[in-house]
């Protein structure tokens, strides 16, 4: 059965296996949403990939925002008319949103709106790890959290009641280990009353939906503030905090969301089950308080287990020194368990035996054949797909960069496929360097071209401030992908306008928010739910916002491609070039490419290892000769432009 | 209970493979976990899939030395959670063909040689299975059932706490359509060839 049918099958009690995003949206089907907007992040991006699926079919509104900020405005803007809404999106993406965020929780809204955040510990796809329960601390709301993905769709059902009830925005923090893990789960009943958007603008409060209405922002903070004695009632109550404490132990632990499934496993390989009391948490905030409470009284020593930052551990810290003054707390604040990465269940259960003062017998003998068989473990890093238009896009920028002189340019990165320019390679040791001067670095494959690289649409403003400190040991550049330059790039065009920088800003146009998964943008032709859209070009907006050099190439165009770059590079202008054709793996998959028969010369090739440095990874390299993968190469013929000796060659 | 982790390069479909082993522990009535990890982009990374099948099973991950089988469809990435993740008496069961890593084609890393794999394996108590399973994907009509193959030959070993009839039904229903056929060649292939050697 496919996702599409399994997700909007009304079915209570059927098993089914479900991705926790597609958990996620299967809650806020079963509470009925109605509107559900959200840009994509890994590992957040399918629950609205999933509701897109269903909203033809059930009939309610889901859609990819041009940035997170918007979604959650769309999400907001509806949950003010009193249907039930949803925004979705990944940890760093919460932060686009803080400005709207803050303010709307002041007066709250009157449908319920739920606000689902997938955070990333560890960073596997993220490029930091911060937790984001913090923001539902901060903006005084609850945070669900789910331990797994059963309950990433009880939680999510429930948080639309809740958000009704408190009349509050409510989040469900997950982490990738929910979003990106499959779990069974027991489907529960579609809701399906159909709710009318009504407006009311002083509902239940004068200006209800303008934060400077009368009686102001301090009086809306104090309603606001006012709602968590009842938010604190609620949670006590919940299922997904459970206290489990039998006879008079010793030991407590407590753990919050996915950590409390790590902890219950740990706890049965240690066979602790009689000797430790066990409070598992799925509100980090507000804190079941009485629950805590009862477990502080109980025991000597508590560990708090968590995901993330101590949020939990610092909230029980301080309850502590009400309640029982004398219980040791201990967790990720006091070293019990690492401050950074993710935890796992040997995590847990090595921290939990020291706790518990319980030897784990070490297989020292193992542990040292399995250090030793370490470095045969050769590392694989991260690629660009063979046949990636970006992978002519970086080899053109570089031809470029050398062609007009050897000094120190600045390529400033963004978020997206082409990030790997960024990622390095795992196998090269590099020694920091403490010059006190510019140093150029040479480049061996494409993923060691940019300089900096931090957030989305970050390196287009690092450039201007490049350019405006007065740095002259090189050429000032920034890159961005085609969903990024609609997300986040287009003021700082205009301000690279308005403040006349000088530089180049390459974007990599593939048609589509490909890193995550292939998601349509504003310049795809498509919405959400794969209704034709008006197809938005980068060049028109970026002539609109003032920009007078525009070039667009074609990135399988080698030559042509590095010539716009060059000329872009050595004018006296800020400049756009445009790299643009289609995702060569969406493009097989609709049809739209389709590879060449590529020939490889063995006694042509001399072992320059310049298609090695193209860095497509249908290339091969063995015994001093380069080669193809037939099975990895796509066909797009680019490495036989690279070719100095006409090795590789595109057949007929 | 039955643990096991999926590893490949992204592409292969190893993540595919660990959903339709899920489902078919689920259809079998018993609870599954998968756990992905797997890098940033599409293609090209290492990928793993944590599988836990049992009565209780609650975290998505498997522990360390907590493998009962490393299902490889890259021998490299079999080698990497081997290492990490396969207990004693453990199956190592691998593709043999290779994709070579960028690190090893700019010369900063040598990828390791089968004999040396199968080597530490079984240093470290594991027993290995090679099987060709990219030819074998060829020979059924088409070289992205290689993961398919992977499956059948796991269904093979009878490793596995669910019947191959219930796995080969998931397959048939979870594969594209215009694919069944050669995906069902594919798993009876994988099983064979564990199955005769």
């Amino acid at each position: 059965m496919k996702l599409e049918d399994v997700i909007v099958e009304d079915v209570p009690g059927k098993r089914v296996l479900l991705m926790g995003n597609e958990a996620i949206a299967r809650g806020a089907i079963e509470a009925g949403v109605d509107v559900a907007a959200a840009y994509p992040g890994t590992p957040a991006s399918e629950i609205l990939e999933t509701l897109a699926l269903a909203a033809p079919k059930l009939g309610f509104h889901a859609e990819w925002s041009t940035n997170e900020k918007v979604a959650f405005e769309v999400a907001a803007g509806a949950a003010l008319t009193g249907v039930r809404a949803l925004a979705a999106f990944k940890n760093a993406g919460l932060n686009w949103v803080m400005d709207m965020f803050m303010t709307l929780v002041y007066g709250g809204v009157r449908g319920g709106f739920v606000i689902a955040v997938g955070d990333d510990p560890d960073a596997h796809y993220s490029s930091n790890e911060q937790d984001t329960r913090f923001v539902a601390f901060y903006g005084e709301i609850p945070c669900l959290e789910p331990a797994d993905q059963q309950e990433a769709k009880d939680m999510t059902r429930y948080a639309f009641e809740l958000s009704e009830r408190l009349e509050l925005p409510v989040f469900v923090r997950s982490v990738t280990r929910i979003c990106h893990a499959s779990g069974d789960i027991e489907l529960g009943k579609i809701e399906k009353p159909k709710r009318r958007p009504v407006f009311d603008k002083h509902y239940g409060m004068p200006w209800r939906w303008d934060v400077y209405g009368p009686p102001g922002p301090v009086e809306k903070h104090r309603w606001l503030h006012g709602r968590m004695p009842l938010a604190k009632k609620i949670v006590e109550k919940l299922p997904w905090n459970k206290l489990e404490l039998r006879g008079k132990p010793k030991f407590g632990v407590i753990a919050s969301g996915i950590a409390a499934s790590y902890t219950r496993e740990a706890v049965r390989a240690l066979k602790l089950e009689n000797e430790v009391a066990f409070l598992k948490i799925g509100t980090p905030t507000p804190l079941p308080e009485k629950l805590v409470t009862k477990l502080l009284k109980a025991v000597r020593s508590v560990l708090v287990v968590e995901e993330g930052e101590p949020l939990v551990e610092l909230q029980v810290q301080a309850l502590a020194k009400d309640v029982n003054p004398r219980v040791k707390i201990v967790g990720k604040r006091t070293g019990a368990l690492p401050p950074v990465g993710e935890i796992n269940t040997d995590i847990v259960a090595s921290s939990l035996a020291r706790f518990v003062g319980k030897r784990i017998p070490k297989d020292r003998a193992r542990e040292l054949l399995k250090a030793k068989a370490k470095p045969l473990v050769a590392p694989r890093s991260s690629t660009l797909c063979a046949g990636c238009p970006h992978l002519g896009t970086y080899w053109a920028l570089k031809q470029a960069l050398r062609k007009i002189g050897g000094n120190v340019p600045i390529v400033n990165g963004d978020i997206g496929c082409y990030e790997q320019g960024g990622y390095g390679i795992a196998g090269k040791e590099i020694k920091p360097s403490f010059s006190s001067e510019s140093v150029s670095y040479p480049i061996e494959a494409p993923y060691e071209t940019l300089d900096t690289n931090y957030i989305m649409g970050g390196g287009i403003g690092l450039m201007q401030g490049q350019f405006h400190a007065g740095y002259k040991d090189g050429r000032v550049v920034a890159v961005a992908g085609d969903s990024t330059f609609f997300h986040a790039c287009i003021p700082a065009v205009i301000n690279a306008v308005y403040n006349k920088v000088k530089g180049l800003f390459l974007v990599f146009d593939n048609s589509w928010t490909a890193m995550t998964g292939h998601q349509p943008n504003p310049g795809t032709g498509m919405t959400a739910t794969g209704e034709e859209a008006k197809t938005l070009r980068i060049e028109d907006i970026a002539r609109a916002c003032g920009v007078e050099s525009i070039k667009i190439v074609d990135p399988f165009d080698l030559e042509a491609t590095t010539a716009a770059i060059e000329e872009a590079l050595r004018g006296d202008k800020f400049a756009i070039v445009i790299s643009r054709r289609v995702c060569t793996l969406q493009a097989q998959r609709e049809k739209q490419f389709v590879g060449k028969r590529m020939i490889f010369d063995r006694d042509k090739c001399v072992g320059c290892k310049i298609c090695v440095s193209f860095g497509c990874p249908g290339i091969v390299f063995k015994d001093g000769k380069a080669g193809l993968d037939p099975i990895i190469c796509n066909g797009c013929g680019m490495c036989a432009q690279v070719c100095s000796t006409g090795a590789i060659r595109v057949g007929e | 209970m039955a643990e096991l982790i999926i590893a490949g390069v992204g592409g292969q479909g190893s993540i595919r493979a660990s959903h339709i082993l899920a489902i078919a522990a689920i259809q079998d009535g018993l609870r599954a976990r998968v756990g992905e990890t797997f890098g940033a982009a599409m293609r090209g990374g290492a990928v793993a899939s944590h599988v836990r099948i049992g009565e209780e099973v609650y975290a998505p991950l498997v522990q360390a030395d907590g493998a009962e089988v490393v299902l490889a469809l890259e021998p490299l990435e079999g080698l990497r959670n081997a290492v990490k993740f396969l207990g004693k008496g453990g199956l190592l069961l691998t593709n043999t063909r290779t994709w070579m890593p960028v690190d090893v084609n700019i010369g900063r890393a040598s990828y390791p040689d089968m004999r040396a794999i199968e080597g530490e394996v079984e240093k470290l108590g594991g027993k290995i299975i090679k099987i060709d399973a990219t030819s074998l994907a060829q020979q059924a009509g088409n070289v992205r059932t290689m993961n398919v193959v992977m499956l059948g030959a796991l269904a093979g070993t009878g490793r596995l706490p669910l019947s191959a009839e219930t796995l080969k039904q998931v397959v048939r229903e979870n594969v594209p359509p215009k694919t069944v056929d050669a995906n069902l060649r594919a798993f009876e292939l994988g099983f064979k060839a564990v199955q005769e050697r």
